[in-house]
């Protein structure tokens, strides 16, 4: 079995470079989800502007989680999370993860190579979690740490937690470049000429002219 | 006696919630045979992590994903059933009456295309289909709430007088473009012919056949070579590598015009599918 790591954040850059595509980490510490369009526009708006993100997401991480957090008597609780899709938050990533130095980005589904390009100049790994794992993510949920832009609906504000061995996650892109999305579609590409070969042989077969 | 609106009400809720907390049985066996089988660690860890975030929610009464989707319930009358107040009300009633009771509580993601706003009601919501069953006492419910994750991958293209190589390539296209976003492994559901929304109905309606079944034509069961063909294109679990990157490929075909639509969509990992029958004289069936 593949082995797990252990990543406590914040972490280091070069804790971060020593990463590999197809590793698997425990991640505890701070972390901050979002799963907005929404709210990827108005941290675009605010970098434009040079304003002050709510919460702080230098040399931190960012990551397409979807939760639930509702406000009873002042104060927030999130009663579970999970990741969403990624790729479509692509148009932003790049300039997020170079303007904020983030180490860590993640969901499910990937980033393009325009983010995977930004995560190696400045040390960055995307975490692929587990969709439909909901239960098992909650559970690493220790703490709200803070709830920002709750004039939004609940999975697109900005949401501050710590985590507790949350994961664990594969590392899908790694600070080389290396993606293994980008790898996995090219193999599929190259293999399909092949595949469609051996379908057509296997519909000869069948329809009794093999 | 007669179904009632209560009933149907209560279908409609039940069915959600079963959907969003509990994964098919038949899904759980497909997913540890497949962890068996896989031959690559990094998968057969993740194949591994599926089946225990499903008991976790199942055990504990919480959702598998933070996505519960739109609201899609397909219905089906028996004429010989005798229906009693407002059906069609009850379904959208039920709905909400799940909205405001389930635990822990859902995301909005009824989402209005237009203005891009999102709550838990809309236009058309819920969407709801009906067909008619010849001499059936019950109303079958089926339930299958669809999330973003893998609905965003369907896809339909009419061809003309297309062979089977044609429609086979075009299956595999539509696999490799959706490629690891989709929550692999999933279910993908291929109809073939038809009208344009036929052919999108049976596609969907393909994708919640139960596993294990032979197709009775022979030509679609010998399709049943699709699904090596679509585990080899590698996208694995979650779409980080594997062999696994379907549980099943369900084909349907309807008879058309020359114009043949094919459509492809696809079911999560999770493959969201609740049934239920309610009979004239009160029995009610669950099946998934």
């Amino acid at each position: 079995m593949a082995e797990v790591k252990s990543v406590r954040l914040p972490t280091s850059e070069a804790d971060v470079r020593a990463l590999r595509v197809g590793d698997f980490v425990l991640l505890s510490g701070e972390i901050v989800v979002t799963a907005g369009l929404p709210t990827h526009e108005r941290i675009q708006e605010y970098m434009d502007a040079g304003r002050a993100l709510p919460i702080d997401l230098v040399g931190g991480t960012l990551f397409h989680l979807g939760s639930y957090s509702q406000e009873t008597d002042g104060a927030f609780e999130v009663l579970y999370m999970n990741p969403t899709t990624s790729t479509r938050f692509n148009p932003f990533m790049p300039r997020f993860i170079r303007q904020l130095g983030l180490r860590a980005v993640g969901g499910k589904g990937g980033l393009d190579l325009a983010s995977a390009q930004a995560m190696k100049e400045v040390g960055c790994v995307y975490l692929s979690f587990l969709g439909g794992g909901c239960a098992l993510h909650s559970d690493a949920i220790k703490r709200i740490v803070e709830v920002a832009w709750s004039d939004l609906i609940a999975h697109y504000r900005l949401v501050k937690l710590e985590v507790q061995d949350l994961g664990p996650l594969t590392v899908a892109i790694d600070s080389t470049g290396a993606s293994l999305y980008d790898e996995l579609s090219r193999a599929a590409t190259a293999r399909m000429p092949q595949i469609l070969r051996d379908l057509d042989a296997a519909r000869a077969a069948a329809a009794g002219r093999g | 006696m007669s179904i009632t609106y209560a009933q149907v009400k209560a279908a409609a809720a039940e069915l959600y919630g079963a959907a969003l907390k509990k994964i098919p049985e038949d899904t759980k066996d497909a997913l540890r045979n497949a962890a068996d089988a896989e031959s690559n660690d990094g998968a057969k860890k993740i194949l591994a992590m599926m089946i225990r975030s499903a008991q976790a929610a199942e055990s504990s009464s919480r959702h598998v994903c933070s996505d519960a989707g739109i609201p899609t319930y397909f219905v089906r009358i028996g004429t010989a059933a005798r229906l009693d107040g407002s059906i069609r009300q009850a379904i959208s009633d039920g709905f909400d009456h799940l909205v405001a009771t389930i635990e822990p509580p859902i995301l909005k993601h009824v989402t209005n295309p237009l203005t891009l706003e999102r709550g838990y009601k809309g236009k058309d919501m819920p969407i709801v289909s009906f067909d008619l069953v010849d001499d059936a006492d019950y109303v079958e419910i089926t339930c299958s709430p669809k999330a973003l994750g893998s609905g965003r991958w369907a896809a339909l293209e009419i061809f003309s007088f297309p062979t089977l190589d044609v429609i086979e390539k075009y299956v595999m296209d539509c696999v490799l473009r959706a490629g690891s976003q989709h929550c692999p492994p999933v279910v993908i559901g291929v109809g073939i012919g038809g009208t344009f929304d036929h052919c999108a109905k049976i596609a969907k309606l393909a994708t919640l056949r139960p596993f294990g079944k032979t197709n009775p034509e022979p030509i679609l069961a010998a399709m049943a070579r699709l699904l090596q063909a679509v585990n080899r294109t590698g996208f694995g679990p979650m779409g980080t590598g594997g062999d696994t990157t379907a549980l099943a490929v369900h084909v349907e075909y309807a008879s058309g015009h020359g114009f043949t639509p094919v459509a492809v969509c696809f079911n999560c990992w999770i493959n969201r599918r609740a049934a239920m029958r309610i009979y004239n004289d009160g029995r009610v069936e669950r099946f998934e």
